[in-house]
C-alpha cells in the first residue's frame, strides 16, 4: 500500500504522519493518531459529525484527503477548550441542555464557531441554516439554538465591552 | 419518600456528563480502540432470499492484511432471539433478507477488510421471495422460516408459519354492539419503516483471554448481551464482560444484539481483539427499525357520541426475524383501543415475517402505529359526525377509576388535563382564517418498562459519593435524572456524584436503558440505597452526637439530629476505618400489573406499565399549489408526573417530536421486491436543524405511583402522537386525509387534485 508522510499543524501542535493512499483526514484524526473526539458516521459528508476546522474553514473531514491537508492548520474539538476551562459556546452548550447523547456536539460546535466567526449576530433562521450540515438525532436542535444564540450575544457583549 | 425538601430534583441542573460531551474527551462505542486489535467487515447476502450452496474464503484468506474469516461453522450455537430463537449470527443454509450476513473478514484496517469481501465467493441458489405481508399472510404462503416450527419460543405466542405471534384483544361483544350501534366507520391506514437515526453507528469491540470474552459495546442492555453472547458462544454467562462506553443514540436500535456477536466471532478466530462498526448502507439496510404497519379500525358509537365498540386488525411486517414485532402486535392492541372507554373490543395483530431486514423495538415500539391509526380516525369520524374532534375525545376519554382494554386499573389519569392544556396554547376556540391553515390534535398513553434495577452506592471518606449502575446512558439524561434523586434523598450535591455504570463485570444488574425506565428504576433504586445507607451511618453518627439513631437524618452533607449534625464524610471516614466502609445496595423491583387474562390471546406486553397520559397539537399551513407543509406552531402537553429536570424533559419532547416529523413527513425506507431502494442519506432524509420547527412543552405534573416524587416515563411518549395531530392538521387545512405515512407533499397534491 502506498504510504506517505503528510505534516500538520494539529491544535498548535505539529504532527507528521505516515498517510496511506485514499486516507481520509479522519481517519488520519481518529486511527492514526487515537483523536476521537471528531466523530463518525457516514463518511460521505451527509451528517457533519467529522467537522473540523482546516485554515479557518469548516470541512468535514471524512472528504479529505489527508495528502490535500499537507501543511493545514487544523482545529478539532480537543483544540476549542481554553486554558481556564470551557470556552464559551461549550458552556452554553452545557447550560442550555443542548447535550444529549453528544455524538453530533464536536461536530455542531466546530459548526456553530464557523458560524459565528462569519455572522457574529446570527437570527436564530441563520443559526439553523448555519448548523443544518450536521444531523442530531436526539435534541430536536431547539437546545442547540439557543446555546448557540446565547454564546453569539456572551460574545458580542465581551468583545463590545472590550472595545 | 419525603416530598418537602426539593434541593436538586425539580432544578434544571446540567447533566452529569455535559463537559465531557462538549470537549470531545468522553469515549463512545464507535471510538473504543485496544492495542493489537483487528477490523471486521461483513459479507451479506445480496439476494432476498436464497439457500448457500457452498462458501470458499481461500482467496480472501490471502488478501493483504487479511487475518480470519468467519463463517457459521465457526459458531458453536444454532440461533437466538429474545421472544422467537430465529436469529443466526451468520446465515447457516438459508439467506433470509438481502444484507443477511453471510461470513465476515478481519484484517489490519477496516479497508482491507472491506477489500477481501468480494473475494469470499458464495453459490446461491435463489428462492422464491416473500416480498410483502400481504403475501405472507396469503394462504399457499412459501416460508419464510420452513423450520419454525422448531424454534424455541416465549410460551405466550400463538405462532403459525409466516405469523411469529397473533394477538387478539376481546372485551364484550363487539358484534353486537356494532349491530345495535348508530353509526358505524371503516378505516385503513399504513405506516413507514423507519430508522433510529442515531448519529454514532453500531459499533463493538471483543476481546478474549482464552474462554473468557470482553464486549465493549454501546448497547442499551449489557446483560441482556452477556447472557445472548454466552449462549452463542456456549460459555458461561460469568465469562462474559460487556462494557459499555457512551452510547451515540440509541431510541431501542441498540437493544437488541448488533455488531457484538461478529466482532467476538472475528477476535475468537484471530486471536486477537477486534473491533466491527457498521458503515452507514449498513445501518440504513439492516438497523434495526420501527415496523410498518397495515391496520384496519371499525368504530361503533351511539347517539350520544359514545364509543360502543371498536375492532380492528392490524399486520405488522417484522422482516425475516420476528425480534420485536411480537410485541408491538401485543403493546399495538392497547395503542389501537387509545386512552378511551370502550366496552366492547376486538382487535387483532398479525406479526409476520417477510424477505427483508429484521426490525426492532424503536422508540415506544407500536405507539406511533397504533396511535396514527386510532387518532386519525377519531378525527375523521368527529368531522363526519360534525363535532368538534376534542369534544368527541373528552367524551370518550379514560378518567380516574376508569379500567383499561385489559382491565387494568390505569393508575392517576390524565389525559383531559393535557387534552385541554395543548387545545389551549394552540388556540383551538380561536377560529382559523387564513387558507391553507389548519389545526389537529390528538392524545395517548403509554407504558413504561418495568423490571428491575440495583445499584451500590458508596460514600468516600472525603463525602463525595460514587455509585455503580449496571444502567448504561443512552443520551436522555436519565441518570442525572436518577443521580438528582440520589443527591436529593442523600443531602450531597450532584457534582458530589460519580456514576461508574454499565459493565456486566462490576456492576449490579439492571433490565437497561430501555421502555422510559431509567430516571425512575434507577431513581427508586437510589432511593433505596439511601435508606440502606441509613441504617449504617445513623447508628455511628448517632453515637458521635450522643443521641438516639431513630432521631437522626440527612441534612445537607450532613447527619442531623434536633440542631445537632455531624458531617457525612465524618461517618463516612469512621465507618470506613472500622466497619469496611459506608456502602449499600439498594433495589426496585417493580410489581407487575395485575389485569384479566381472559381478554388476551398472545399478548406478551398486556399493560400500560405504570402509564403516562400526552396530547400534542398543532397549527400548520398547507401550501395550495404544492401540498409543502409549514409548522406555525407545535405543542406537546406531557404528564410526566414529576418533573425530575425539566430541561431534559423537554429535551426529550423537543426531540422525540422532530423524529417524529421525521417519520411523519418524509423518512421511510423503501424496499421493493427484498432490495432497499434509498440506502444513503441523500435519500432517506432526517430532519436538520433548518427543517425542524420549534416545539413547546408544557410539563402536566400529575403524580404517579411509581417512579420516584411521582415521576412517570418521559422518553418515549414524544414520539407516539406527532403522526396523526400532523396527519389531522394537514386535513384541516388542506381538506385532503393522509392515511398512509410518510404525509408527503406530493400525496397532499394529489389529494387534492383527486378532491379527496
Ligand atoms: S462522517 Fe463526515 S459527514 Fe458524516
Ligand atoms: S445529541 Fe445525540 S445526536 Fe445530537
Amino acid at each position: 500500500m502506498k504510504t506517505e508522510i503528510v505534516t500538520l499543524r494539529i491544535n498548535g501542535h505539529q504532527e507528521d504522519v505516515l498517510v496511506r493512499q485514499g486516507q481520509s483526514l479522519l481517519s488520519v484524526l481518529r486511527d492514526t493518531l487515537g483523536m476521537t473526539g471528531t466523530k463518525i458516521n457516514c463518511r460521505e459528508a451527509e451528517c457533519g459529525v467529522c467537522s473540523v476546522e482546516m485554515d479557518g474553514r469548516v470541512v468535514n473531514s471524512c472528504l479529505v484527503d489527508a495528502r490535500m491537508a499537507q501543511g493545514s492548520d487544523i482545529v478539532t474539538i480537543e483544540g476549542v477548550q481554553e486554558a481556564e476551562g470551557l470556552d464559551i459556546l461549550q458552556q452554553c452548550f452545557v447550560r442550555h441542555g443542548a447535550v444529549q447523547c453528544g455524538y453530533c456536539i464536536p461536530g455542531m460546535i466546530m459548526a456553530a464557531r464557523g458560524l459565528l466567526r462569519e455572522n457574529p449576530r446570527p437570527t436564530r433562521e441563520e443559526i439553523r441554516q448555519g448548523l443544518s450540515g450536521v444531523l442530531c438525532r436526539c435534541t430536536g436542535y431547539q437546545k442547540i439554538v439557543d446555546a448557540v444564540e446565547d454564546a453569539a450575544g456572551t460574545l458580542v457583549q465581551t468583545r463590545e465591552g472590550a472595545i | 419518600m419525603t416530598v418537602h425538601k426539593r434541593r436538586i430534583v425539580g432544578n434544571r441542573l446540567p447533566r452529569i456528563d455535559a463537559t465531557s460531551k462538549v470537549t470531545g474527551a468522553i469515549v463512545y462505542g464507535a471510538d473504543y480502540a485496544r492495542n493489537g486489535m483487528i477490523h471486521g467487515a461483513i459479507l451479506r447476502s445480496p439476494h432476498p432470499h436464497a439457500r448457500i450452496r457452498n462458501i470458499d474464503a481461500r482467496e480472501a484468506l490471502a488478501a493483504p492484511g487479511v487475518f480470519c474469516v468467519v463463517t457459521a461453522a465457526d459458531i458453536p450455537s444454532e440461533r437466538f432471539g429474545s421472544f422467537v430463537k430465529d436469529i443466526d449470527v451468520f446465515a447457516k443454509e438459508v439467506v433470509r433478507y438481502k444484507g443477511h450476513p453471510v461470513a465476515a473478514v478481519g484484517a489490519r484496517t477496516r479497508e482491507e477488510a472491506e477489500a477481501a469481501l468480494p473475494l469470499i465467493r458464495v453459490e446461491y441458489e435463489e428462492l422464491p421471495v416473500v416480498a410483502t405481508v400481504e403475501e405472507a399472510m396469503a394462504d399457499d404462503a412459501r416460508l419464510v422460516h420452513e423450520e419454525w416450527e422448531s424454534y424455541e419460543a416465549n410460551a405466550t405466542l400463538v405462532r403459525r408459519g409466516n405469523i411469529a405471534n397473533h394477538t387478539r384483544l376481546t372485551v364484550g361483544d363487539a358484534d353486537a354492539a356494532f349491530a345495535g350501534a348508530w353509526r358505524v366507520f371503516e378505516h385503513s391506514f399504513r405506516t413507514n419503516l423507519q430508522h433510529p437515526g442515531y448519529t454514532e453507528p453500531r459499533a463493538a469491540v471483543a476481546e478474549w483471554d482464552q474462554d473468557r470474552l470482553t464486549v465493549w459495546s454501546s448497547t442499551q442492555t449489557p446483560f441482556e448481551q452477556q447472557s445472548t453472547l454466552a449462549a452463542i458462544f456456549r460459555i458461561p454467562a460469568s465469562n462474559v464482560r460487556v462494557s459499555v462506553p457512551a452510547i451515540g443514540g440509541a431510541f431501542g436500535g441498540k437493544l437488541r444484539i448488533g455488531v457484538e456477536h461478529v466482532a467476538a466471532a472475528l477476535a475468537r478466530k484471530a486471536r486477537r481483539p477486534a473491533k466491527v462498526m457498521l458503515t452507514l448502507e449498513e445501518e440504513i439496510a439492516t438497523g434495526y427499525c420501527r415496523q410498518p404497519a397495515h391496520i384496519r379500525l371499525k368504530l361503533g358509537v351511539d347517539r350520544d357520541l359514545r364509543i360502543v365498540a371498536k375492532a380492528g386488525r392490524m399486520l405488522v411486517d417484522c422482516g425475516a426475524m420476528s425480534g420485536s414485532g411480537v410485541g408491538v402486535a401485543s403493546s399495538g392492541l392497547l395503542m389501537l383501543a387509545g386512552p378511551y372507554v370502550i366496552p366492547n373490543l376486538a382487535i387483532e395483530g398479525f406479526a409476520v415475517y417477510t424477505n427483508k431486514a429484521p426490525t426492532g423495538s424503536f422508540r415506544a415500539p407500536s405507539g406511533p402505529q397504533g396511535n396514527f391509526a386510532c387518532e386519525s380516525q377519531m378525527d375523521m369520524v368527529a368531522r363526519e359526525l360534525g363535532v368538534d374532534p376534542l369534544e368527541f375525545r373528552l367524551k370518550n376519554i379514560v378518567r380516574d377509576g376508569d379500567k383499561g382494554p385489559t382491565g387494568q386499573e390505569m393508575g392517576t389519569v390524565s389525559v383531559e388535563e393535557c387534552l385541554l392544556k395543548a387545545a389551549e396554547a394552540i388556540g383551538w376556540d380561536k377560529p382559523v382564517v387564513e387558507p391553507g391553515r389548519g389545526r389537529g390534535i390528538a392524545c395517548g398513553w403509554w407504558t413504561m418498562t418495568g423490571q428491575s434495577s440495583n445499584v451500590f452506592v458508596k460514600v468516600n471518606p472525603d463525602g463525595r459519593v460514587v455509585v455503580n449502575s449496571g444502567c448504561a446512558e443512552i443520551g436522555s439524561g436519565a441518570i442525572t435524572g436518577a443521580m438528582q434523586v440520589l443527591a436529593e434523598e442523600l443531602g450531597v450535591d450532584l457534582e458530589d456524584i460519580t456514576v461508574v455504570n454499565a459493565d456486566t463485570a462490576s456492576t449490579p444488574f439492571d433490565f437497561g436503558a430501555q421502555g422510559s425506565r431509567t430516571a425512575s428504576m434507577v431513581g427508586n433504586a437510589c432511593a433505596d440505597a439511601v435508606r440502606n445507607l441509613a441504617a449504617k451511618a445513623f447508628p455511628v453518627a448517632a453515637q458521635i452526637m450522643g443521641v438516639t439513631a431513630d432521631s437522626c437524618s440527612f441534612g445537607y452533607k450532613a447527619i442531623v439530629s434536633g440542631n445537632q449534625s455531624v458531617p457525612l464524610a465524618q461517618v463516612a471516614a469512621s465507618l470506613q476505618s472500622g466497619a469496611g466502609g459506608l456502602i449499600a445496595e439498594g433495589s426496585y423491583i417493580q410489581p407487575g400489573t395485575p389485569f384479566d387474562k381472559d381478554r388476551t390471546s398472545g399478548m406478551v406486553i398486556p399493560v400500560v406499565n405504570s402509564p403516562s397520559y400526552h396530547a400534542h397539537a398543532v397549527d400548520l399551513t398547507v401550501d395550495e399549489e404544492t401540498g409543502e407543509v409549514t409548522i406555525n406552531k407545535y405543542v406537546v402537553a406531557q404528564d410526566v408526573g414529576f418533573a425530575i429536570n425539566p430541561t431534559y424533559i423537554e429535551g426529550q419532547i423537543e426531540g422525540g417530536v422532530i423524529q417524529a416529523i421525521g417519520q411523519t413527513m418524509y423518512e421511510e425506507i423503501v424496499w421493493e421486491n427484498g432490495e432497499v431502494r434509498n440506502g444513503n442519506l441523500t435519500d432517506y432524509k432526517m430532519p436538520t436543524a433548518e427543517d425542524a420547527p420549534e416545539v413547546v412543552s408544557i410539563l402536566v405534573e400529575r403524580a404517579g405511583l411509581t417512579g420516584p416524587y411521582g415521576a412517570k416515563g418521559v422518553g418515549e411518549p414524544p414520539v407516539i402522537e406527532p403522526p396523526a395531530t400532523l396527519a389531522n392538521a394537514v386535513h384541516d387545512a388542506s381538506g385532503v386525509r393522509v392515511t398512509d405515512l410518510p404525509i408527503t407533499p406530493e400525496k397532499i397534491a394529489l389529494g387534492r387534485v383527486r378532491g379527496n
